[in-house]
């Protein structure tokens, strides 16, 4: 499936970001004030409205050159929540979705840093290094920010994981956040993200977050991830204005529906 | 039962916030301009408007997620009232859509109103 391009900056959009979440509900309001209400969970969807901004040459014939090969609204694509964590169930690890080593055990409850309880301790007692990772259906070419906040009793090593990538980092028995940012394979179809925990060790960890730009921004808790496929311009008409010298301005409408 | 959530600093609303009361009433009007008036409902129901500014990513997030496991305003939870700390246990959104808006790093915005429902 086609991909929505990144900028130059690696970033999907500029500030500002406006996103229309829409549900449907049937309701029946009686006269008293009471009413009997019918979801339709399917009828859902979600808009993003981009406005883009000193756009330079290259990024506007970019996004030009996307918006004519899919022709419009007329064809799908994957599209990456600008404003959200791509990841999903980000404090659920015991989650079917996340894919952890046999011999890591994972338990739930520990203290977080945002004064909550929806951190994890991973504890590998198995004598090589054991993961938990995540993949997603999402454009393997994106950079990447995986962030993650780990803790440990004493100086431990992890391994934080972007498809290919790898980057060594030491927990201490504070509370730090780490972040690596890389490329996955241009021609795969998903990417992994995880934690490896070295041999005989543990270490406390919250809120994994993915985001589709070069550095991380505030944790988000993950529910549903962010990756949509299937999603579709808004309009048939793509206009852009040129303010100056290699600088162009541009505002698309992308949204995504359950039911198409 | 799910439960509003705060932000950060512990609180449901910023200012401005807007609060009404909503009554159920019917009249019927005679043709000697009389009316006769009679109570359609068994008492008010209370709605609140939140308008939410500067926000941080987090915070927004929580709000989207509450919006969305919800599914809009068929879910129902429990809301406290900001001005008098009083619970209402039957309360939903009142609309299917949220918008969110982020002007720039922890600077979102947000508005959705409160119903009280009944039955």
């Amino acid at each position: 499936m086609k991909v929505f391009p990144q900028l130059g900056t690696g970033a999907i959009s500029q500030f500002p970001v406006v996103k229309h979440r829409r549900l449907r509900t049937v309701v029946n309001r009686a006269a008293d004030g009471s009413s009997i209400k019918l979801a339709d969970p399917a009828g859902g969807y979600i808009e993003w409205v981009l406005e883009f901004r000193g756009l330079d040459d290259t990024e506007i014939a970019t996004l030009q050159e996307f918006y004519t090969d899919v022709e419009g609204e007329l064809t799908g694509f994957t599209f990456v929540d600008p404003n959200g964590n791509l990841l999903a169930r980000t404090e659920e690890l015991n989650d079917v979705i996340w894919q952890a080593d046999p011999l890591l055990t994972l338990t739930g409850g520990v203290a977080d840093p945002s004064g909550g309880t929806s951190a994890w301790h991973a504890a590998n007692s198995g004598q090589a290094p054991q993961c938990v990772i995540q993949t997603l259906n999402a454009p393997a070419g994106y950079i990447y920010s995986f962030s993650v906040y780990a803790k440990a009793a004493e100086a431990t090593g992890l391994t934080l994981l972007v498809a290919g990538q790898r980057t060594a980092r030491t927990a201490t028995t504070g509370w730090t956040r780490f972040v690596l940012t890389a490329a996955g394979d241009p021609t795969a179809n998903s990417v992994a993200f995880g934690l490896e925990i070295p041999a005989s060790s543990a270490v406390d960890v919250f809120g994994p977050q993915v985001e589709a730009q070069p550095a991380a921004s505030a944790y988000k808790r993950g529910v549903a991830g962010g990756v949509y496929e299937g999603a579709r311009f808004r309009d048939n008409e793509f206009m852009y204005t040129t303010t100056d010298v290699n600088r162009h301005a541009t505002t698309v409408s992308i949204f995504y529906a359950d039911h198409l | 039962m799910a439960i509003f959530p705060t932000l950060k600093t512990k609180a449901v609303a910023q200012y401005p916030a807007s609060r009404a009361i909503r009554f159920e009433h019917q009249a019927l009007r005679f043709v000697d301009g009389a009316e006769q008036r009679y109570r359609g409902s068994a008492g008010p129901l209370h709605s609140w408007t939140i308008r939410l500014n500067e926000l941080d990513e987090t915070e927004m997030a929580a709000i989207e997620d509450f919006f969305a496991s919800n599914q809009g305003r068929f879910g129902n939870f429990l809301f406290v009232d900001p001005w008098d700390g009083h619970t209402y246990p039957n309360c939903s959104i009142s609309k299917d859509e949220i918008e969110t808006i982020a002007s720039g790093e922890m600077r979102g915005k947000t508005s959705l109103t409160v119903i009280e429902n009944r039955g």
